[in-house]
């Protein structure tokens, strides 16, 4: 099995204190972020499956129907969440991949 | 040299066919000069592409990657390109303008894919492997068996994926540019074999980054002219699309598409995780040099994507109010009747074309029509380049020849493989032009999130996964995806003429999907063989390498040519 790191580097790097916030907090993120993504489209389904008719009607003093602009809200929620995890890792694990790179010698 | 020529051949065909088209206009339908030139056009400037991409693609990293020297931008537009099908084009369209509000659910779960591509797929991606997703889901597992499992995952999907696309696409230009079906088929074919063989990766880049701009321009244009048309309201938009639509104001609210949980539910998770699974999807993120350029082009993607499920929607109900009262869109019956939907000429697909048409006369209806066919040309070679690979880079270059292969030789062997992949869709599509292909973009998607995704899935991110319960897994997950669709309505009753499916629901994900899950889990679970244990310890290191990247292991040689 082809693997690049030897034991002892992987151990050295495994138990590095920044590396082990870096997966932590990635993780968090990560997990949390997908459950969000997923509640939401399966949850707008269950909605659809549950009270159809009611997400036909219009909001009051508006035109467009509830249910297409919960969809139009789910569209603006897909690019706000992709874009907040892009700038969290802009900001935040950037930095700290680098800081595990440079404290495990390489 | 000899691709040269090929291509000379190719734009002598090409040429030629636009001739022919000049003289088999569709009865009663005036030439549009604007969607040839523009179709000539497009046609000139990929094959430019393509001959200018051939000097730079020698290497396999050149073949498969384009060097890994694509930008985030570039590779965000191209991931668009190679996603944004004509069936999501002109598909998505005339599902709103058959169904109304149900159309827009499918293009939502088409988006809905891109957060969890992002989250959990594209970096610890790039980071594991170097050309093909089979390079990270066999990392730390058996080289031979959980490559060829996801090979063939890959190939499955490719084939059936690239068979619905051709089939669309000869039939799209059939009726855009009046000339037969075999014809626009073998075309396209040609096309597509020519980017994919001779300039590799980098031109399948740039032919998709190109249409993905067409798309935007012309997606936009026609958007502000509906918008302009209802007077930048959508209110007035969705009023009037209720008063002209058959089902009236139901056309507002979900109907029968997804009223029925447990189908709408499957069919969402194929949408959502099939997209996670597709690929040449997948393969897309190795174009870039790192994992940072692999997050950052998901989410120019993402953006790209979400755009266009919004102006969608605007195309499929303007459509609505714009064609429906007015005959001249319809084959009119003996009676004078016809039927607002199917009657459409062309088909409810040509909606989007249609209201270019009368939105915009002749010059929009062109561009639109050469917009779709660049679609179509994008997403066939994305396709051809991802099969190719497969046979290429997984099944000779790592599981035939271990790895050692010569790097000409592998590329040779990814040439030709692409013409084989071309000329066998060619066949498949003309063999079924009658057929009804429908269920086959739905069972690569099905294949796609019931085989490759949880195969790669739980290889990075479960310690306990082994061989064995990845490659059960894995084919439990095909094969059960497989058998479900044959014995559905689609295929049992529509194609078969049985008179009951065997298996209630269209979409097999909610069944087969979990069940691979399952199978991995359990097959790893009850693994107690010591490659088994080696392949769990093997996990820290392929963690650390997954988190960090591959900056890390400068200079180590033992990932040669599986990794790097």
């Amino acid at each position: 099995m082809p693997l690049s790191l030897s034991s002892e580097q992987t151990r050295k790097i495994l138990s590095n204190p920044s590396f082990r916030e870096l997966t932590a907090a990635r993780a968090r993120l990560r997990w949390g972020l997908s459950i969000v993504t997923l509640l939401m489209f399966f949850g707008f389904i269950g909605l659809i499956s549950a009270a159809s008719s009611a997400l036909g009607k219009s909001m009051a003093g508006g035109a467009v129907p509830l249910g297409m602009s919960i969809a139009l809200g789910m569209i603006a929620m897909v690019v706000a969440l992709t874009g907040y995890y892009v700038r969290r890792s802009n900001t935040y694990f950037d930095g700290l991949t680098q800081l595990v790179r440079r404290e495990c010698g390489r | 040299m000899i691709m040269r020529i090929l291509l000379a051949a190719i734009a002598a065909t090409v040429s030629f066919s636009a001739h022919a088209q000049a003289t088999a206009v569709v009865a009663g339908r005036d030439l549009n000069w604007v969607a040839i030139g523009m179709f000539l056009l497009i046609v000139a400037v990929t094959l430019l592409i393509t001959y200018r991409s051939a000097g730079r693609t020698k290497s396999k990293a050149d073949f498969y990657t384009a060097g890994h020297e694509i930008t985030p931008l570039q590779n965000g537009l191209a991931i668009a390109g190679d996603f944004l099908s004509a069936a999501a084009f002109l598909g998505i369209s005339a599902l709103i303008y058959a169904t109304g509000f149900d159309g827009l659910i499918y293009a939502l779960g088409f988006l809905t894919g891109w957060p969890i591509v992002l989250f959990m797929m594209s970096e610890r991606l790039r980071n594991l492997g170097s050309y093909t997703f089979a390079d990270a889901a066999s990392f730390r597992l058996d080289r031979t068996s959980v490559r060829l499992v996801a090979a063939t995952g890959s190939l499955v999907v490719v084939l059936f994926y690239l068979i619905a696309q051709m089939i669309g696409a000869g039939k799209v230009i059939q009726l855009l540019f009046g000339v037969n079906y075999l014809f626009a088929v073998v075309g396209v074919g040609l096309l597509m074999i020519v980017y994919v063989a001779v300039g590799g990766m980098q031109a399948t880049t740039w032919v998709q980054i190109t249409k993905a701009l067409l798309l935007l321009i012309g997606g936009t244009l026609m958007a502000l002219v509906v918008l302009w048309r209802f007077d930048f309201s959508l209110g007035r938009l969705f009023t009037e699309a209720s008063r002209v639509h058959p089902k009236g104001a139901a056309v507002l609210s979900p109907g029968g598409l997804f009223a029925e949980p447990v189908s709408a539910i499957s069919l969402g998770l194929a949408l959502v995780f099939g997209t996670a699974g597709l690929p040449h999807i997948l393969m897309r993120f190795f174009t870039v040099s790192d994992f940072a350029g692999a997050r950052k082009s998901v989410f120019y993607a993402t953006t790209c994507v979400a755009y266009f499920c919004l102006v969608i929607p605007l195309f499929g109900f303007a459509a609505m109010v714009v064609l429906m009262p007015d005959a001249s869109f319809f084959n009119v019956g003996a009676g004078g009747q016809f039927n607002k939907i199917t009657d459409l000429i062309g088909g409810p697909n040509m909606a989007a074309v249609h209201l270019a048409g009368a939105l915009g006369g002749p010059i929009l209806l062109g561009f639109i029509s050469a917009v779709a066919f660049a679609t179509i040309l994008a997403v066939v070679a994305g396709l051809t380049l991802a099969g190719a690979s497969a046979v290429s880079h997984d099944i000779y270059g790592q599981v035939i020849a271990k790895g050692d292969a010569p790097e000409a030789r592998e590329v040779m062997v990814a040439k030709i493989a692409a013409v084989a992949i071309g000329i066998v869709a060619v066949g498949l599509a003309i063999t079924f032009e009658n057929q009804n292909v429908a269920f086959m973009a739905g069972l690569a998607l099905s294949v796609a999130a019931s085989c490759n995704f949880p195969v790669l899935a739980m290889a990075i991110f479960w310690r306990g996964t082994t061989t064995r319960g990845a490659v059960a897994g894995g084919l439990v997950g095909l094969f059960s995806s497989l058998l479900f669709v044959v014995l559905s309505k689609t295929v049992w009753v529509a194609v078969f003429h049985f008179a009951a499916p065997l298996f209630p629901y269209d979409n097999p994900a909610l069944f087969s999907m979990p069940l691979a899950f399952l199978v991995i889990w359990l097959g790893s679970l009850s693994d107690r063989t010591a490659r088994a244990t080696a392949e769990r310890r093997a996990f820290d290191a392929q963690f650390v390498q997954s988190e960090i990247g591959i900056g890390l292991s400068e200079g180590n040689n033992a990932l040669a040519g599986v990794a790097r």
